[in-house]
């Protein structure tokens, strides 16, 4: 496909910038997705070392001027969430999902194109508040009416052009995602190579799949009820601000409507990755594959029933409906759980770097999923709700959980990608340090939270107990911080001398495998055939290893 | 060319597993060291309301449960790791396992179970904590705004919307805070100047939205109770709601005291309130005025220069609802000039008494934070 315009301008196509630059292959997009997230990666790392920093003593001492502490926070979740975590799962689906079902590209490989290139530019859009006097600082969640623009409430913040750059950027990321999920879906749906049946589709197709329409019936949502808070802010609209006959708690209905099941966008296709990864370094398929699938979709389903949990201290919620369906919806999760464990049972385990990233997955995640189940109980969420438990909570699901399967996918897929290996003894050394440095960082968070520390606060008092678990937190930050120096490095060396990698250096089971690496531009010379949902392990060990 | 670091894992990979065990090490004895203290720091403070009791049961209950949960899981997980590991040289198969019915269906069911029961625990838990009693001893509104709480004292026949017989506007110290009796039901009603607050006590166990309405008669309400076994504590609250800059200063106390001291407490209170307020400016000759504004939670002026024979501050609140104060400290920290909180919009003059020449600093004592600034005696 992407190689039909081969035309005289041929000097530009050489051009290696220009090429990247307009390009429409899904891999070379694929790609560009993954550098940009790494950097908006590092962006909000470093906003989040400026909040550890503050907060490793009581006293003010870095973030003297508290409105800034606020723009930091807030901006390293928009960040994190917006610009790294959501689009680098799309980058990693990008580049694998068409060469995964047998596809030559995605189905519009223009708007490909336009989706990715929307995410820089919200990213930049966002960015430009931090030198247009002052960034958002409602907090990521932009509750109304702390982030309307009100006269004489020169205490919100919220006054500047921040916090209009911060919706105008939404905006655009969500088009994006929305663009992205409609082209997902259709490739998914009518691109698949002959007999690749949807039961025999990769896991982490599915995810993607699944993903995809979450995105699709979420995403408008939010971004309606963003233009409706700039008009707020910017029109006199009277949509959620009380003042004028608004309700602020609309807003709050509306965001979560997204954010919740946004939560499972973050999650499910980091659990397609693993679903990739544990097999293929344990020798064995995924267990119960069509229950992984059944869980998956349950997953999304309930994932629309549940938003309000995060407003049960609202009073404006029915509780007992919501906390039903949260708990319900660890039943699912749970079965995946086990699914991987009994995965890697009687296996024969090779320890590579993208199986301990994996395994961080399963074992911390494992942590996100009971310590959010606390919160499902109304009222102990009145007690734990808005301190530092739900950050640590947030936090083993979306590091825990999705960061470390975005380094198992980086370790496993790179050698397609690149044609090259990463190292695995720095490798380990990232692991180790990562794995170390999230613990360190996030575990203390239970204990704070229980002991009454709000989030969202630049300072507390030297007399409330929680100086010694915070400076551990914050020793925490500096070493996930320099875990990323080996990742860094690794790439670096790798992507000159690394060992090659070969068609299939892991023994894969899935198409991407089946092509070189990296692919060439239409992705495949010859097919497979496709009988099993490991196509791949078909045709080195026969139909041995099928009932 | 170098080697890569792939074909030599063992001396980085031995570095890191060495770090790994040395921080495992560490935490090991650190907790070995302090083993009742970080037993206790994973659960909520002993809960100091009858509400907050309640919940505490329930959290002990998830507590032992997820514990399990945990415990297997993860042994589950790291059993399996260390157990199945390839060894080397070995090339063989190991049988493809695509799935097992019955382990899949129980792996379903129990935990079905257990949420369902964890439901049903939690669902009857919160019927009891949100019981409202018809006849409270006392009602109170929480007024939250940028970035105080004040405490309106209601009638007994009060709804949402009535007016207090009086009203603490310093939300800390002696003369400040939620005072409320042990031993008796307090039924409060949250309201919200501004933006969303929350209504947040540690040791209740307990949050709740302070959230802006249109209407007051939606503001959220509850019953708290205090046990008579809490007179004469005093517990520590915060906003829990991101509010704006001021968040982090928004705290409060609740002093709970015995029902004997809190009905002299009360009457005194009362009695104050309903005294004719004293005539506005007192007539003393207190000297020429200097002219404060305070604006946004912030003093407009950040410099004062006044007359050591004596002057009159000439304090004009323009904050809706806020109240604030304007004291004068000098360089050692102490108080010299002290005078009382009032919401705005408001004027007063508050007569300063003859000071020594220096420098000084002058403050609202409810946000120090946010509105303070120098004044030079000449």
């Amino acid at each position: 496909m992407a190689t039909t315009t081969l035309t005289p301008a041929a000097s530009a196509y050489r051009s290696g910038l220009y090429e990247w630059i307009t390009t429409t292959d899904h891999k070379k997009i694929g790609i560009l997705y993954v550098i940009n997230s790494f950097l908006f990666f590092f962006i909000g790392g470093l906003l989040a070392l400026g909040v550890r920093t503050e907060l490793a003593q009581p006293g003010l001492q870095v973030l003297t001027n508290e409105g800034l502490y606020n723009q930091l926070f807030t901006m390293h979740g928009t960040v994190m969430i917006f610009l790294f975590i959501i689009p680098m799962l799309a980058g990693f689906g990008n580049y694998v999902v068409p060469l995964q079902i047998g596809a030559p590209d995605m189905a519009f490989p223009r708007i490909n194109a336009l989706s990715f290139w929307m995410l820089p530019l919200g990213g930049i859009l966002l960015l430009m508040g931090f030198v247009t006097g002052g960034a958002a600082s409602a907090g990521w969640t932009s509750y109304s009416p702390l982030a309307q623009d009100r006269v004489g409430q020169a205490v919100n913040d919220a006054a500047g052009t921040g916090q209009d750059l911060w919706i105008m950027a939404l905006v655009l990321i969500g088009t994006s995602s929305i663009l992205g999920a409609v082209n997902f879906l259709v490739t998914i749906f009518k691109m698949r190579a002959p007999g690749m049946t949807l039961f025999r589709m990769p896991i982490l197709v599915w995810t993607v799949l699944v993903t995809s329409v979450l995105v699709l019936m979420a995403t408008p949502v939010i971004t309606s009820a963003l233009i409706m808070l700039f008009i707020d802010r910017n029109y006199g609209g009277h949509f959620f601000d009380p003042v004028s006959g608004g309700n602020a708690i609309l807003w709050q209905n509306v965001f979560w409507f997204y954010s919740h099941p946004a939560v499972y966008v973050m999650v499910l296709p980091a659990m397609g990755m693993i679903s990739e990864i544990l097999p293929v370094f344990s020798r064995k398929p995924l267990f119960g594959y069509k229950a992984f699938v059944f869980a998956t979709a349950g997953i999304g389903a309930l994932g629309f029933s549940v938003w309000a949990h995060h407003m049960f201290t609202t009073g404006s919620v029915y509780l007992p409906f919501f906390s039903l369906m949260t708990f319900l919806i660890a039943v699912p999760t749970g079965v995946k759980m086990f699914n991987w464990i009994f995965t890697l049972f009687r296996g024969k385990l090779t320890f590579s770097t993208p199986l301990l990233f994996a395994l961080g997955f399963l074992s911390m995640f494992l942590i996100g999923g009971i310590n959010g189940a606390f919160s499902a109980a109304v009222p102990v969420d009145f007690a734990l709700h808005d301190t530092y438990w739900v950050v640590a909570h947030l936090h083993y699901v979306l590091f825990g959980g999705s960061v470390f399967g975005v380094m198992a996918g980086l370790y496993y897929w790179f050698p397609k990608m690149t044609g090259r290996m990463l190292g695995e003894g720095l490798g380990k050394v990232q692991f180790v340090l990562m794995f170390v440095g999230f613990n360190l960082t996030f575990f203390p968070m239970h204990q704070l939270g229980l002991a009454g520390m709000p989030r969202r606060i630049a300072d507390y008092a030297a007399n409330a107990g929680w100086n010694d678990l915070n400076l551990v937190a914050t020793v925490g930050g500096f070493i996930i911080a320099s875990s990323m120096i080996p990742l860094l490095w690794n790439i670096f060396i790798s992507l000159r001398a690394g060992k090659i990698a070969g068609d299939d250096p892991w023994e894969a089971n899935t198409l991407e495998w089946a092509t070189s690496s990296p692919p060439p531009p239409y992705n495949f010379d010859h097919l497979p055939e496709i009988r099993s949902e490991r196509p791949l392990f078909d045709l080195r060990h026969g139909r041995a290893g099928t009932h | 060319m170098s080697s890569t670091p792939g074909s030599r894992p063992s001396t980085t990979a031995i570095i890191g597993w060495l770090i790994a065990a040395a921080v495992l090490v560490a935490i090991v004895v650190l907790v070995a060291l302090n083993a009742q203290s970080v037993w206790t720091s994973f659960f909520p403070p002993e809960a100091k309301s009858v509400q907050g009791q309640e919940i505490r049961n329930l959290y002990d209950i998830v507590f032992a449960i997820a514990v399990v949960i945990f415990v297997v899981v993860e042994g589950l997980i790291i059993w399996t790791v260390i157990r199945y590991r390839r060894k080397p040289g070995d090339d063989e198969l190991p049988a493809q396992t695509h799935g097992n019915n019955l382990a899949e269906a129980i792996w379903t069911i129990v935990p079905t179970i257990i949420v369902i029961f964890l439901f049903v625990i939690s669902w009857q838990s919160l019927n009891k904590i949100e019981t409202v009693s018809a006849t409270p001893d006392l009602k109170v509104r929480v007024v939250a705004g940028q970035f105080q709480w004040s405490f309106e004292y209601l009638p007994a026949d009060a709804d949402a919307k009535s007016k207090p017989i009086f009203t603490v506007n310093a939300p800390l110290g002696p003369d400040g805070g939620l005072v409320l009796p042990a031993g008796q039901t307090t039924h409060l009603y949250l309201h919200s100047l501004d933006v969303i607050h929350a209504f947040y006590v540690p040791q209740f166990l307990f949050k709740r939205d302070v959230v802006p309405n249109t209407d007051a008669v939606h503001d959220n309400q509850f019953d708290l109770a205090i046990p008579a076994s809490g007179a004469g504590q005093t517990y520590r609250g915060q906003c829990a709601e991101l509010c704006g800059v001021g968040h982090r200063i928004m705290v409060f106390e609740v002093h709970a005291l015995a029902p004997a001291d809190f009905q002299a407490w009360y009457d005194k209170q009362s009695a104050a309130a309903s005294a004719t307020p004293p005539p506005a400016p007192s007539g003393g000759q207190a000297g020429p005025p200097v002219n404060v504004t305070a604006q946004g939670v912030k003093f407009l002026e950040a410099t004062l220069t006044a007359p050591a024979a004596g002057f009159t501050f000439h304090l004009d609140n323009k904050d809706a609802g806020t109240p604030h104060d304007l004291d004068v400290l000098d360089a050692g920290g102490a108080k010299v000039f002290d005078s009382k909180e009032f919401p705005g919009p408001a004027v007063r003059d508050l007569p300063v008494p003859a000071l020594p020449a220096g420098t000084y600093k002058f403050e609202c004592s409810i946000h120090p934070t946010l509105m303070f600034g120098t004044l030079t005696v000449q």
